[in-house]
């Protein structure tokens, strides 16, 4: 009996004595992602979503940093760049003294190896670069210069967003596509794996990393949670230094419990979430239809409900916050069809001839009852509760309305088949409005129904805008940019290809018991959601230890 | 005997059962106001109020993450929660009786083949089965109640063998089929009377096993997440945090309805075996002759009367 | 004893064939839903691959060209050579190497539960037999059904809360501390039984009624029987009877209930490690549901199974040894 209580002492103190860590050796704690067991892969080339963060922006860096907070580009592998050749030439020029993490040199041959592997071995270009680019070259150990097949200015972003990796390791890869990269070698802050189970992995500091005195935090711990509520408890009682996660009622779950550490920032990225009709449908192909729909959605409601105010209805243009200096300056005049007047919606309603039957739904010139699915993926519960509130406000003007959810591949295939009739979804993003207006009516991207379609899953054009398009590539010059971007946007007024929502918000949450300088409101060097990549490597950089 | 007094002995007996009125009076209460509760409720899917507020006057159980009625919801999920529930125990019975039945009293071949198929689905490992045939199915209470049936058929199935078996060799039954009654006949006017305690307690644990499965798919998230039925309302209770939030009365209505409504069926089950197994009747008899209530030893006491 | 080896014979191929059935299962499945399977399964994989690699993975799944017979013996071929194909989540991870991490944890955990439980419950059952009508009778049997009628990621989901979360007793998650290193060590051990006990607990409570229930009515139709009627005569002991006499014998049907057990227990683990985040195969599976990573869920689903067959044959030699009546 003595012995028994013995043993079950000592399980609780082998227990207890390892739950506190000391102050100097806690990892910086981190969740960026649902796991049920961690697999050791680190291949950052590889698309399947196995390249996950920090391989590729925390273990291997891009060429340039696109600040999202303050619009502009910052250096970090190439220090400067030049198009030349009327933007058909574009000329970047590599830092030097940079290592990788096994001391050997970093220089312009890995750059373009890089970009020379993923036009090999065509799986590993999910960025389509090889679509505009003819030829990268290393002109010297320091420079490299990149031809385009046609002018394509916008492709600049997925070039400076490319992850590089070491020609000295990569060159005797045979299947670059199925390596799973055990032991990586890198140019970033964090690359050294000490440790790897399927619960919990660490991540070491690169000893010869290419910024002096930084990383300040020695190594990051990534355990795995496999849900929100597991990431809400870790982050409440302190396990979780930064975290990336949607948590409902967050002030009185979270800060409450610790006021002075338990910080969160959910800052609008600029962008939208959108609610598409299906340009194809005999209904909704009309544009005043889709505008009279979107009169009838209180967004308001939605965003209180689905998304507990944590976001704010969407801006007509698709784009507002930080994007909002794309606006043109006459924006306020054009008809913003997203505010709430359900009484404008049951008039255009009327009169496009869909009166109301007996039963209060409205019905078309042949007695059809004006009926839909709206679809959603199944699990996104934020975005399921938004349907739900609007499946009620199009009842209230007499539409039919039901939410039906599906898994996300199927979702996604019936998306990209045009297989739907309205749906919530994101939309295509960049530094600029033009990959979001590209996808929403460029020609380019319209498969029929039945097809997969890349972008442009509501299957909406016209003219004008493949032209405005083409010239946007063509161009780099600043006031011609603007002034397509202008043009742009009164067509998607206009003819309103897809219903604005609510602005899209990122999720982030820390805590600063341990660790100082993360970004915040009043100290927006960055976003603080580490899933927004990648940006977050500036994060990973400048965290500093208490 | 006639079959129209056995019954009417174990419905007779069922009600005087402490154990089986209360929870018939249960049931059938909560099934009384799944049915016509939502008449007089709130509309549960509709936002009415600020989310996650206490219970008070206006919001008996007070309201969801979403603002909904949580009493409304409540109400309103016991519903499909239910009707998913009997359907599949329904079911489970049917298809049960039809193939333990069969494999039982035809035995030989037949039962060798059956017996084989219903082993092979009793192995089977029934959540794995249940959670990758609801992902691939489209979601809704016809997925749950088909695959609640496929995965749950098999028990009854061997249970009702097993009894048909031992029945088959009584007396009467040989009697019939000597004097040449037919097959169906035999099975359906001579046995099936005497195992309809059976079906009724089959049908009794089918629906419990229902209710706790289905209820656990939908927690999951892998029901129809639009609909609003028990396994629904958890699972939004827990996408709401509701523990963490300390909104327990998102959380705790609906699971005790749950445990409630399980645990008087199971009662039920506990009256109707007392009621109609031979050795708990002459037991409960004879135990009001002792002196004190107690057995001891479990040796049969043998007691003498004041003669 | 060559009737005993008989039996082992019949029952091993009573389990071929439900592994077999298993199997065939398994392949069918993603045919009979609707859409078509190979498109599904590899528009996740597209542009990842090869197509010498695309068609060395549609032989492993038999998703090849040709007529169905011949699809299913390809697939047949590579789950005998244990090639459970490659996981799309995971890609380019093996879908064996996946399973591997998670099935020792849920053995471990759906294991030890189900054995305490049984150990516990049929004691109870025995206990409570023997003082028919007493007070352990009238209390026990209902209270334990009350608490197996709530579903049991409700009670775990609250023990969680109340005594991981506010009273601190108990860690919140994973099956071992993130401190201490995996191996034969004594921490790692100890910390692997401090962070199964909240877990082992809820499964513990929730199914002890109904072993306690089903000993309880093999007892009272054993304790009629006349060798515990001669026992008694013979003047032994109230403990020596029930235990070994009485118990003894009517544990017997108990135990295949048991092996069944065994089944729902290691695939009924997955509510419990999700609610836990215990890292076992009940949790890699719904995540495999939910990214329709269709070879990590056959793969799980084949692993799962045949785990369970293993035991119940396990299970089948045990009563040989125990039962003297089966040997016949």
């Amino acid at each position: 009996m003595l012995k028994t209580i013995l043993i079950c002492l000592f399980i609780f103190s082998a227990g207890c004595g390892t739950k506190k860590e000391r102050k100097e050796e806690r990892a910086l704690t981190i969740y960026q992602e649902n796991a049920a067991s961690w697999v050791r892969n680190f291949n950052p080339l590889s698309t399947s979503g196995t390249a996950r963060w920090p391989t590729s922006s925390g273990i291997y860096e891009p060429l340039f940093i696109y600040n999202s907070m303050r619009g502009e580009y910052i250096p970090w592998l190439c220090t400067d760049y030049k198009w030349e050749d009327n933007n058909k030439t574009l000329i970047m020029y590599v830092r030097e003294n940079v290592l990788w993490s096994d001391k050997t040199p970093f220089s312009s041959e890995d750059i373009a190896f890089t970009f020379n592997l993923k036009k090999i071995h065509k799986g590993l270009d999910t960025r389509d670069s090889w679509g505009y680019l003819e030829s990268v070259k290393a002109l010297n150990k320091t420079t490299v210069e990149f031809k385009f097949s046609r002018i394509y200015v916008p492709g600049f972003d997925a070039i400076v967003g490319q992850p590089i990796v070491a020609k000295h390791i990569w060159e005797k890869i045979k299947d670059p596509l199925r390596f799973s990269n055990p032991n990586p070698v890198g140019t970033g802050p964090f690359t050294e794996i000490l440790r790897f189970d399927n619960q919990v992995w660490e991540l070491g500091k690169n000893p010869n990393y290419w910024q002096p005195n930084k990383p300040e935090v020695k190594k990051l711990k990534f355990p795995a949670f496999p849900s929100n509520e597991q990431v809400t408890l870790a982050l409440i009682s302190g396990d979780l230094d930064w975290a990336g996660a949607f948590i409902p009622a967050i002030d009185r779950v979270y800060t409450k419990k610790n006021p002075e550490h338990h910080k969160y920032w959910f800052p609008e990225t600029g962008h939208t979430t959108f609610f598409y009709t299906n340009t194809m449908n005999k209904v909704l192909k009309d544009s005043k239809i889709r505008k009279a729909i979107s009169y009838a959605i209180d967004r308001s409601l939605v965003v209180k409900v689905g998304m507990y105010n944590y976001t704010e209805p969407a801006h007509v243009t698709g784009i507002s916050g930080k994007m909002a200096k794309w606006h043109s300056k006459d924006i306020e005049t054009k008809e913003n069809w997203v505010k709430y007047n359900p009484q404008l919606s049951n008039q255009i309603f009327d009169d496009a001839g869909y009166y109301k039957n007996k039963n209060g739904f409205r019905e078309d010139k042949n007695g059809d009852l004006l009926s839909f699915d709206i679809i959603v993926v199944s699990g996104w519960s934020d975005w399921i509760r938004s349907a739900q509130v609007i499946s009620q406000n199009l009842k209230k003007v007499g539409i039919k309305a039901k939410v039906k959810t599906y898994d996300f591949g199927a979702w996604m295939s019936r998306m990209q088949k045009g297989e739907f009739d309205m749906a919530i979804g994101w939309a295509e993003k960049g530094t600029t409005p033009f990959p979001l207006y590209r996808g929403m009516m460029s020609s380019k991207y319209i498969k029929p129904i039945g097809k997969d379609a890349d972008a442009n899953w509501h299957r909406f054009s016209t003219d004008e805008v493949d032209s405005l398009l083409l010239e946007f590539e063509k161009t780099s010059d600043e006031y011609v940019i603007k002034d397509i971007l202008h043009k742009l946007q009164n067509i998607f007024i206009n003819y309103a290809p897809a219903i604005p929502l609510f602005a899209e918000v990122s999720w982030a949450e820390c805590n600063t018991t341990y660790f100082t300088n993360f970004p915040s409101k009043n100290n927006p060097y960055a976003p603080l959601s580490p899933n927004s990549a990648p940006e977050n490597l500036m994060v990973l950089v400048n965290v500093e230890v208490r | 005997m006639n079959k129209n007094s056995i019954l009417k002995r174990w419905g007779r007996g069922i009600i005087k059962n402490k154990k089986a009125s209360f929870g018939l009076y249960f049931v059938s209460s909560l099934i009384g106001l799944s049915i016509f509760g939502p008449l007089f409720t709130l509309d549960p899917t509709a936002f009415l109020g600020a989310p996650l507020s206490p219970p008070s006057l206006e919001h008996f159980f007070g309201t969801n993450g979403q603002g909904q009625d949580v009493l409304s919801q409540t109400i309103a999920g016991a519903r499909q929660t239910l009707l998913v529930a009997f359907t599949t125990g329904f079911f489970v019975v049917i298809i049960g009786a039809f193939i333990g039945g069969a494999a039982g009293y035809y035995g030989g071949k037949v039962d060798d083949f059956l017996s084989l198929i219903i082993n092979v689905f009793l192995v089977m490992p029934g959540l794995p089965l249940m959670v990758i045939l609801a992902s691939w199915l489209p979601p809704g209470p016809l997925t749950l109640a088909g695959v609640l049936i496929l995965t749950g058929w098999a028990w009854n199935a061997r249970v009702i063998r097993s009894q048909m078996m031992s029945l088959k060799g009584r007396d009467f039954v040989l009697a019939a089929i000597i004097s040449g009654e037919s097959n169906s006949r035999i099975i359906f006017v001579e046995i099936m009377p005497r195992i309809l305690s059976l079906l009724a307690s089959s049908f009794i644990g089918a629906s419990v096993y229902a209710i706790g499965a289905q209820v656990g798919l939908e927690f999951l998230g892998l029901g129809d997440v639009s609909t609003v039925s028990w396994g629904t309302n958890l699972y939004w209770a827990s996408n709401d945090l509701a523990l963490l939030t300390g909104s327990w009365w998102t959380f705790v209505p609906t699971g005790l309805s749950i445990a409630l409504i399980s645990f008087s069926l199971t009662l039920i089950n506990f009256g109707i075996d007392e009621v109609t197994n031979p050795r708990l009747i002459s037991e409960k008899n004879w135990k009001k002759e002792l002196p004190d209530n107690t057995l001891n030893n479990g040796v049969t006491p043998v007691v003498r009367k004041n003669v | 004893m060559s009737n005993s080896l008989q039996y082992l014979i019949r029952r091993l191929g009573f389990y071929s064939i439900a592994a077999w059935a298993a199997l065939t299962l398994n392949f069918f499945i993603p045919r009979l839903m609707p859409g078509d399977p190979a498109a599904i399964i590899f528009a996740r994989f597209r542009g990842k691959l090869t197509p010498e690699a695309m068609i060395a993975l549609r032989e492993t799944f038999g998703l090849t060209d040709g007529p169905l017979l011949l699809q299913y013996f390809s697939y047949i071929k590579s789950m005998f050579k244990g090639d459970l194909g490659v996981s799309i989540a995971y890609f380019p991870e093996p879908v064996a190497n996946i399973i591997s991490t998670g099935l020792l944890w849920t053995i471990f955990l759906a294991g030890t539960s189900l054995v305490i439980s049984f150990i516990i419950g049929t004691l109870l059952g025995a206990i409570i037999s023997w003082k028919r009508g007493g007070r352990l009778d009238s209390f026990l049997p209902p209270s334990l059904a009350f608490i197996g009628a709530f579903p049991y990621f409700w009670l775990a989901m609250l023990s969680l809360y109340i005594f991981g979360f506010k009273l601190e007793w108990f860690p919140l998650r994973h099956a071992y501390s993130d401190d201490v290193t995996v191996g034969l060590n004594i921490p790692f051990i100890f910390s692997s039984i401090y962070h199964a006990i909240l877990p082992a607990t809820t499964m513990i409570l929730v199914s002890l009624g109904g072993w306690m229930l089903s000993m309880r009515n093999t007892m009272l139709t054993t304790l009629g029987s006349d060798y515990i009627t001669l026992a008694r005569a013979k003047g032994l002991s109230s403990w020596v009877v029930m235990l070994k006499y009485a118990a003894r014998n009517a544990i017997l049907p108990n135990f295949t209930g048991f092996g069944m057990a065994l089944g729902f227990v290691l695939s009924g683990a997955l509510l419990t490690e999700i609610i836990f985040s215990y890292p076992g195969q009940g949790y890699l599976l719904l995540q495999a549901v939910r990214s329709q990573d269709f070879p990590l869920m056959q793969g799980l689903f084949m692993t799962i199974t045949l785990a369970v067959l293993a035991a119940n044959w396990f299970v089948d030699i045990a009563i040989l040894f125990l039962d003297p009546r089966t040997r016949k």
